[in-house]
């Protein structure tokens, strides 16, 4: 079966699914239990929604920029959608990123990093409060990166 | 070196006095002397003007004194206890606490530029010698995983590429949240609540805690032991250039706090997000093999907390004091 594309309604359905799901016993490995046991926590009271950006999509995929809107309730995902440029944007935290970093976070580069080495950076939100879940939010990036999808080459490659 | 008393003898010994000799030694060693000064001198050396801060260009002037030459170092004694004295227990202990320094220092030399664009004229001396400082400690660590450990990479970053595997995830807490209110402050370089919430994190946490924490760890082994001359050397030359970086960190929020008292809210919400997150470990690193247990390194954590915030009047909420009880702190500095 094709892969959905970046940043598409289906492949925002397969963000959403992974991130109910949570880490795989793959993932996990390596990590104490009580640092998953953080993430469980944080996990079940997370308030907040998050609008993950791309501020250059590819025109082939949609209008820069386009924004995956991830709204967190009683530890589950409620709303995982594409907005785009034209809709309104509501989130507790906006970050953005470039097409380039979706694509190296995807291709396994460190999700600690990509937020150490500012690839994504907030835009807008209380910077405080939004770094005491730090850890649960890299964890769900790692997540995002994983889930398969079809990135297409820009006129830069 | 000859083998001398145990890493962990400090705690019991509490803060030393240091006579104006022993300052004058720590001031005044080249790099070859360096190697011959007790850390916990270099250590109490950090607070001995806590209480009475100097100003910038004083430690400017100090700088231009005390710098050395990071390619002066010579690592082949220290490849030789690496590979055939140290046990495998003993580098794998060593590494997972180095590693947090070969990236911290990468990480607070680029975070520090925009600092200095909203700091006044004399601390930007100052800022100025701290970004050669940190420079020249990446390049230390650098060396010491390329000589030493035997790392690969015709870069800096693919040698930091290949040391990321021992650092904890937590890393990503004080340093991400660092890179971050560099942006902030990258934004709104004159906004003096971002500059203090950033100095928090950089200054008080990451320098004047987190690292001369760790730097304690792995020096007081490599001394203990009488192994890893050139990282002794250099790292405890590193320890000297971090005094004046705390000295002048702390010297800019206590003058933040006294020209503005609510200035305190500023430093209190970052140390609670900071407290926040160091409440969790993701990795169990024993430092056994280095003469050190987890409990005595969260006793020394707690010490040099405890003292930069006696020692600049900065006094924490009920709050903060619960939160600081959970603490495990990241093994990194910068």
């Amino acid at each position: 079966m094709d892969q959905p594309m970046f940043f598409s309604n289906e492949w925002a359905d397969a963000v959403r699914d992974a991130l109910t799901a949570g880490p795989t016993k793959q993932q996990r490995e390596g990590k104490l239990d009580e640092y998953w046991d953080f993430y469980e926590l944080i996990k079940s009271l997370y308030p907040a929604s998050w609008a993950l950006g791309c501020r250059d999509l590819p025109a082939s995929v949609g209008k820069a920029p386009a924004y995956l809107t991830v709204r967190w309730d009683g530890g589950t995902v409620i709303t995982c959608q594409i907005t785009g440029p034209d809709d309104p944007l509501d989130a507790t935290y906006v970050l953005d990123m470039d097409y380039q970093g979706w694509r190296e976070l995807h291709d396994g580069f460190d999700p600690q990093r990509t937020v150490m080495y500012r690839k994504i950076l907030l835009e807008d939100g209380d910077l405080l409060e939004f770094f005491k879940t730090i850890y649960f939010f890299v964890e769900c990036l790692a997540i995002i990166g994983k889930v398969p999808a079809q990135y297409p080459e820009t006129t830069a490659d | 070196m000859a083998e001398r008393k145990s890493p962990t003898a400090v705690l019991r010994e509490g803060p030393r006095a240091l006579s104006d000799a022993q300052v004058r030694e720590i001031e005044e060693a080249d790099l070859a002397e360096v190697g011959d000064v007790d850390i916990d001198d270099v250590i109490e050396y950090v607070h001995k003007d806590l209480k009475s801060l100097p100003d910038y260009v004083t430690l400017y002037r100090k700088y231009l004194k005390q710098r050395w030459d990071v390619y002066d170092l010579d690592f082949t004694q220290d490849k030789i206890d690496w590979t055939e004295k140290m046990s495998e227990e003993e580098r794998q202990s060593f590494i997972a606490v180095s590693s947090g320094f070969h990236h911290g220092e990468r990480q607070v030399e680029i975070e520090l530029p925009v600092f200095m664009i909203g700091a006044g004229e004399e601390e930007k001396l100052h800022i100025a010698a701290q970004i050669e400082d940190e420079a020249r400690h990446t390049v230390f660590f650098d060396r010491f995983y390329r000589e030493v450990v035997g790392l690969a990479g015709d870069d800096i970053m693919e040698v930091l590429d290949a040391s990321f595997q021992w650092v904890s995830e937590t890393f990503v807490g004080p340093f991400g949240l660092l890179a971050y209110q560099a942006d902030e402050v990258r934004r709104n370089p004159y906004d003096e609540r971002a500059r203090v919430r950033y100095g928090t994190t950089y200054f008080l946490w990451i320098e004047g805690v987190l690292a001369l924490s760790v730097m304690k760890v792995t020096l007081s082994y490599a001394r203990w032991r009488g192994f890893l001359p050139a990282y002794y050397a250099g790292f405890t030359a590193t320890c000297r250039d971090e005094s004046r970086h705390v000295q002048g960190g702390m010297r800019y929020l206590q003058d933040a706090v006294r020209k503005d008292p609510s200035m305190i809210t500023e430093i209190h919400n970052t140390l609670r997000t900071i407290l926040s997150l160091s409440g969790v470990a993701s990795r169990r690193i024993y430092f056994e093999p280095l003469g050190w247990t987890e409990e005595e390194v969260q006793i020394l954590f707690f010490q040099q907390l405890r003292r930069k915030l006696s020692d600049v009047g900065i006094g924490l909420t009920p709050d903060l004091e619960e939160l600081l009880g959970q603490v495990q702190p990241t093994l990194a500095g910068g």
